[in-house]
């Protein structure tokens, strides 16, 4: 069983308790976090107008200071620019890895679904192999046959979430197929791609949603595993895995170097999934 | 002799019996046995036996159980090892080795003329694959056993650095018998007359080696005589050097080797670890600029590269201080060293004016130099197994500082095999290839047009592709020549021409630090190729 069924276990078990729809403390932290993401991805410069790149030799290691709030790592690039212009390239990979693990579920998920038993058993059968591996395993052997980079990462991070999101879609297709509305549509004479665009799949994408937000926050501690191990964004790029990398060789001396990455890996690792919890909850009140 | 040994043991035992010496006080007499471990960050290599390929990893743990023919003293003196004497002929072309006749390699068999002409064979041979040995040997024509004891060389041509080049671990003696064997089996566990033999290597782990207790031939300059203190000693491979330090500290290895600058100020701190640091020969680490190609083909893009790279700024802020900069083609230790600080001087506004001059006058939006439409891109493959990571760093400040004239240089970390394909296809403009070898020879292997070519392994040592009829000439004539000063002159000059055809970017000298345990007593590096040698170690504890 995958953690995101897990997560939706869980969720429909607090839905039944009937929690209040109220804003609580966490989902307003959360909330504000992400817009500062979201700024650091899209305009970085407003947070931090230096070069992420820029080096500055003599001032190489220095702890965080006022000129350096988050200190200086060892060609003496400010670590806190680096971090706020790695916010993109780490938003991107955890969206767009998010993207492809959710389109190749949809299709997988559909596939079985809708098509009858036999496409189900196969396609049931493939995705137990994919199980089979850990998700982490898959993403370094895709990585191992197509060569390390930011492309190569951010597909194999997605081709390794596919499954979980396959097996959540194909229930809920399953489930919702066997309902009164799509029975009533049957009846009616509607044919089965009619029936699959105008009911079945509005109400099998929308917890998908959820599920999405959750992703990215998995995403991206994947996507900055594949960098802290080399196979993601190559140095001297501002991504945060590499960053943590970097940091690692120094972390005795200069342990500011691996702490602000890694702080905002778990950030908005943190966020995604607290503003996912919180929009599921919302959207089961509805 | 065995007495001997023993009465050095007892009285060591009684030393240490009264007294726990600490890491500055006299530490008493040598005591026997124990198991070191030792921690390379070195590439683990592909083959025991440095015969084949022949690169710095092999040498490093191949001298603990292979000898030469001779070896170095500290001051540069070239002194006897498994070769007593020899005597060269007055016009150079034949040289008469006398060989120790108490020698047996550890299967038995005995060390002899025959042996030797066997090991040459071997080198010479183009399915063993040589590199190393196989260039040093270029001038050797043949190699034949006048007696048991007296071997003797005849060359094609006088070779200033035979000498030199016999006495380097890739040229080392192995069992003859053993050689028979397959490559495979040869690689596993080459046979040599050492003071330790190759028991086992668990490959990406360990290889371990156990004492020849009947041990002889230690080279003159060696600390004891008789067998190694050490039991056994396992040679491990970390190659993440956070990991490597750590170990060392945890006290789960004795020895590590390519100490991280920022290690080696913290164990200045700490009495528990003490620094041995050791250059290496040869050459310096420095940057070939591949004149063999656009954009280096032309001498003023060259130039205009080197003097748009803050490499002191690099030097001093990622060493802190653990290593100097060089101005030299040639490692410091080299006596015949040519060093010229006004070439590689950090000027931007020079490198900017070399660069119009040269036909790259546009520019783009990312504010890289444009000629016919064409970026001014340097690819630079970069080996992660030979490069510890404020080595990385000093390219990523060169990449940095480059950028600002219109450089863009493309760094590409890569593994060895990856790294040696890149170069073996072309696929460089810059490259940082550690070459090590005693003596200027280096000079000769790696600007010397002839090494272009690649050797059998498929490498070719001149990265810089300088093909320069003048620099040939001097090389060649200085390998011929066997007076010392007219010897040095002819270096003195190729130097100057290499450095003046900005074909190289010289960084430090190869740096070679190792971080012990302030227990390991009488560890030493071989003055030939700075690599350590555990046959005087012991450990106080």
């Amino acid at each position: 069983m995958s953690d995101l069924e897990v997560r939706a276990r869980l969720a429909t078990r607090a839905d039944r308790l009937g929690q209040p729809r109220r804003l609580g403390v966490a989902e307003s932290v959360a909330g504000m976090l992400a817009l500062l993401l979201l700024v650091s991805a899209l305009a970085p410069q407003l947070l931090a107008p230096g070069d992420p790149l820029g080096i500055d030799p003599l001032s190489a290691f220095e702890p965080p200071n006022l000129a350096h709030g988050f200190g200086t790592d060892e060609s003496g690039r400010d670590i806190y620019t680096r971090v706020v212009h790695g916010t993109q390239s780490s938003l991107l990979i955890g969206a767009a890895a998010t993207a492809i693990g959710l389109g190749l579920g949809i299709v997988l998920g559909t596939l079985a679904g809708m098509l009858g038993r036999v496409v189900d058993f196969t396609v049931n059968r493939f995705l137990e192999v994919l199980f089979a591996f850990p998700g982490l395993l898959l993403a370094l052997l895709f990585i191992v046959i197509f060569g390390p980079g930011v492309a190569t990462a951010t597909i194999a991070v997605g081709l390794s979430t596919a499954p979980g999101y396959a097996r959540i879609i194909r229930a809920q297709l399953i489930s919702v197929r066997s309902t009164a509305f799509v029975e009533a549509a049957t009846v009616l004479g509607r044919t089965r791609w009619q029936i699959l665009r105008r009911h079945i799949l509005p109400n099998t994408l929308a917890p998908l949603f959820v599920l999405a937000t959750l992703g990215i926050g998995q995403a991206i501690v994947w996507a900055a595993t594949l960098s802290y191990l080399g196979l993601g964004a190559e140095p001297p790029t501002a991504e945060w895995g590499a960053m943590l990398s970097a940091g690692r060789t120094y972390i005795t001396s200069a342990w500011w170097m691996s702490f602000f990455p890694g702080l905002f890996i778990v950030l908005t690792a943190v966020t995604a999934t607290v503003l996912g919890r919180g929009i599921d909850r919302r959207m089961r009140h509805l | 002799m065995l007495a001997a040994t023993t009465g050095i043991i007892a009285v060591g035992l009684l030393v240490a019996g009264c007294t726990q010496a600490g890491p500055n006080e006299p530490v008493g007499e040598p005591r026997s046995g124990g198991t070191l471990t030792y921690a390379s960050g070195d590439a683990e290599p592909s083959c025991l036996d440095p015969h084949v390929g022949g690169n710095f990893p092999q040498a490093l743990v191949s001298a603990q159980y292979l000898e030469s023919l001779v070896s170095r003293d500290s001051g540069g003196r070239i002194i006897p090892w498994l070769a007593e004497s020899w005597t060269p002929s007055d016009d150079g072309l034949t040289w008469d080795f006398t060989l120790r006749d108490d020698v047996t390699f550890t299967d038995g068999t005995v060390f002899d003329a025959e042996a030797v002409r066997a090991n040459i064979a071997h080198l010479q041979d183009p399915t063993t694959l040589s590199s190393t040995g196989y260039l040093a040997l270029g001038k050797v024509a043949g190699v034949e056993a006048v007696s048991s004891t007296v071997v003797r060389f005849t060359l094609s041509e006088p070779d200033s650095a035979l000498l030199e080049s016999l006495s380097q671990p890739w040229l080392a003696m192995e069992s003859p018998t053993a050689l028979l064997r397959s490559q495979d089996e040869n690689c596993a566990s080459p046979v040599g007359t050492g003071p330790f033999i190759v028991e086992s290597w668990v490959k990406q782990n360990a290889v371990t080696l156990v004492r020849n207790d009947d041990y002889v031939s230690p080279p003159a300059d060696a600390g004891h005589s008789g067998p190694a203190y050490l039991d056994e000693v396992i040679w491990r491979f970390i190659p993440d050097s956070a990991s490597r330090y750590a170990a060392l500290q945890a006290g789960e290895v004795d020895v590590i080797d390519n100490a991280q600058p920022d290690t080696i100020m913290q164990a200045e701190q700490s009495d528990a670890i003490e620094q041995l640091d050791s250059p290496r020969p040869g050459a310096a680490n420095r940057i070939e600029l591949n004149s063999g190609q656009a954009p280096f083909d032309d001498v003023r893009v060259r130039e205009a590269f080197i003097r748009s790279a803050n490499v002191d700024d690099a030097v001093s802020s990622l060493f802190q201080g653990t290593a100097t900069r060089s101005y030299s083609a040639l490692s410091s230790v080299e006596a015949t060293a040519v060093s010229n600080a006004a070439l590689f001087d950090y000027d931007p506004a020079a490198a900017a004016t070399l660069l119009d001059e040269a036909g790259w006058t546009e520019s783009d939006a990312d504010g890289y130099r444009v000629k016919n439409g064409v970026r001014l891109s340097v690819e630079f493959p970069v080996s992660t197994n030979q490069s510890i990571p404020a080595e990385q760093s000093v390219f990523e400040q060169i990449q940095a500082t480059a950028k600002e004239t219109g450089f863009e240089v493309k760094l590409a970390p890569l593994d060895l095999s990856s790294w040696y394909a890149a170069l073996a296809a072309n696929d460089y403009d810059a490259v940082s290839a550690p070459y090590t070898k005693v003596g200027p020879d280096v000079l000769r292997i790696l600007y010397h047009s002839d090494s272009i070519v690649p050797a059998p392994s498929g490498y070719f040592a001149n990265l810089a592709q300088v093909s320069d009829p003048d620099i040939d000439e001097l090389l060649t004539t200085a390998a011929r020549t066997t007076d010392a000063d007219e010897r040095r002159d002819l270096y003195s000059d190729a130097q100057d021409r290499i450095l003046e055809g900005f074909y190289v970017l010289p960084l430090y000298d190869q740096q070679n630090h190792f971080l012990l345990r302030s227990d390991v007593v009488g560890l030493r590096t071989l003055p030939t190729v700075a690599v350590p040698t555990l046959y005087d170690a012991w450990l106080n504890r």
